[in-house]
């Protein structure tokens, strides 16, 4: 199997609304990936466009829509969705392109335009739901996560302050980021907890909204890095991804099974036997802080309900020993679906080739994992990456 | 029993139903908006130039989709376009039969890439391809920024 590095990467603003097309988004995230990188889109051997349902934007066909921005005019061409796992997925998606041997040089492109959707894209996520069980009773998607959250806090016996400590954290760490939406570099747990409530124990501030964006990685074979002598590489060393069952009612709400065997897939590529010891910082997906301790006991960096207790004592802190989110996240930079790769695999580039400026994790680090969350809140991607 | 036995009526089934209601506002971009403020105020059409590549853009894009330089050049696209290809149309999108059929047509025109897709002001019997053709814009008040400034494209007539 090919060797495969991650050579650049680019994204946009993250806004509630911009006015740039998706297209030019597109093109705007690529641009600066293929600068960053040093290469032109004559480089560039295969594309993958990831983007979220075509409701979402209000196009048909997007994928074909976004092409020409996302450097796709006249070159093999895939679109792929898993949700929002799409923020890590397209980019599992494009490394076997070049894992195969099939391409060198392949261009990862992710694009939300979720403005467009009026008043609120929360109409188009009102149609995920079961058409005969669920629909006729008019739930909203924050329900679930409500429930999901309750239950968490239930079983460990967690508090909501403990919770709130992860949205401070991340808006605090976006204060670095040039794109975010949502940086606050004076928000405190009693904002968060003081917020509007949405769907108890929902509020606001716990919640990333929705956003217009696009990013870019482009990702390059052992072979092209070297002849081309691209010094800032990370090396894509495991993949893997998993889905849980389609009933959220057969799920396990405690603990995301579906990112766990996601995670082990992806460490026994990457010769990881002790996750803990042998990952120095994490990106997980975080749309909301709960998530995100969720995912951190998916990911196996922390027991079962330990996740709140490693925050609380500030292990994830930038400055701690396994920093989480150093990019601000989801709750910090903002939510447009699949293009949160800028702060997944993104981020993971910056940190190990010691380009993050104000983000930079203070301490050396090797190997940082980075995951999505997303379908129909049952599906975990995950990748791990070395510098 | 065989596929034709089936009921192709849902409402026989115990069903529930449901509609997706979806309602957007689109911008028109960087690009867009360049072309659809000129078309607006000044009645031009403008399409996006790359240099490098020698070639103009209809409608115009903010960056080359093949060499992608982000383009900011804007030139006039010339008055008389030519049709490319038309269509009658004789049903709507239901499929009820039109009070009046349609004539749509791509018109392109020298030197530039691309074309657009509107209504051809020609009686059905006199719709080909070939044809010279100019834009008939609303009138300036009529004018809001949008395709549809644009009545359609009308035969140019000759001046002998």
């Amino acid at each position: 199997m090919t060797k495969v590095g991650v050579v650049g990467a680019g994204m946009t603003l993250f806004r509630r609304r911009l006015q740039e097309t998706g297209k030019e988004m597109c093109f705007e995230a690529t641009k600066m990936a293929l600068d960053s990188a040093g290469l032109t889109r004559g480089d560039v051997d295969m594309v993958v466009c990831g983007t979220a349902p075509d409701a979402f934007d209000g196009v048909a066909m997007k994928g074909e829509y976004l092409l020409d921005g996302s450097g796709g005019y006249r070159k093999p061409y895939t679109r792929v969705f898993t949700g929002g796992g799409t923020g890590v997925f397209s980019t599992i998606a494009g490394w076997w392109h070049v894992a195969s041997g099939l391409a060198d040089v392949v261009l990862v492109v992710n694009e939300e335009k979720m403005s467009s959707c009026q008043p609120h894209p929360q109409s188009v996520f009102a149609n995920i739901w079961d058409p005969i069980l669920d629909r006729p009773l008019k739930p909203n998607l924050v329900w679930i996560f409500a429930m999901e959250m309750n239950r968490y806090m239930t079983v460990y016996g967690v508090k909501k302050e403990d919770i709130a400590r992860v949205a401070v954290k991340n808006k605090r760490n976006a204060v670095g980021h040039p794109c975010a939406q949502l940086a606050d570099p004076n928000i405190t747990v009693d904002d968060v907890l003081n917020s509007e409530v949405m769907a108890w124990p929902v509020q606001r501030l716990d919640i990333s909204p929705p956003s217009d964006g696009a990013s870019a990685v482009i990702l390059a074979s052992e072979d092209f890095i070297r002849k081309r002598h691209i010094k800032d590489r990370a090396w894509i060393s495991g993949v893997g991804w998993c889905i849980d069952s389609t009933m959220w009612t057969d799920r396990d709400l405690v603990f995301p099974e579906y990112v766990a065997r996601a995670a082990k897939h992806a460490y026994k590529m990457a010769k990881i036997d002790e996750p803990r010891r042998q990952i120095d910082f994490a990106e997980p997906y975080d749309p909301f802080d709960y998530k995100e301790l969720h995912h951190l006991e998916g990911l196996l960096l922390a027991d079962k309900g330990e996740a709140p207790v490693l925050t609380r004592e500030g292990v994830t802190e930038r400055d701690g020993k396994l920093p989480v989110c150093p990019s601000g996240g989801l709750l910090g930079v903002g939510n447009p679906i699949a293009a949160t790769m800028g702060m997944k695999i993104g981020e993971l580039f910056w940190q190990l080739t010691g380009q993050a400026g104000k983000r930079q994790i203070p301490h050396e680090v090797h190997t940082g994992v980075s995951q999505a969350w997303g379908d129909l809140m049952q599906y975990g991607s995950v990748v791990v990456m070395k510098g | 029993m065989t596929f034709l036995d089936r009921t192709t009526d849902a409402r026989k089934f115990r069903h529930w139903e449901g509609d997706v209601e979806a309602d957007y506002i689109y911008t028109s971009g960087v690009a867009g908006e360049r072309f659809f403020v000129a078309l607006r105020d000044e009645g031009r059409m403008l399409a996006s130039r790359c240099t490098a590549c020698k070639l103009d853009y209809l409608p115009p894009r903010m960056f080359c989709e093949d060499c992608f330089a982000e383009l900011t050049e804007y030139v006039d696209v010339p008055r008389t376009g030519r049709v490319a290809a038309v269509t009658v149309a004789h049903v709507d999108r239901t499929g009820a039969k039109l009070s009046h059929p349609q004539v749509w047509a791509f018109v392109t025109f020298e030197g530039i890439r691309g074309g657009l897709l509107h209504r051809l002001l020609v009686a059905p019997k006199q719709a080909r391809a070939g044809l010279s053709v100019q834009a008939r814009l609303k009138s300036r008040d009529g004018r809001t920024g949008t395709i549809v400034d644009i009545e359609g494209f009308e035969p140019v007539r000759s001046r002998f």
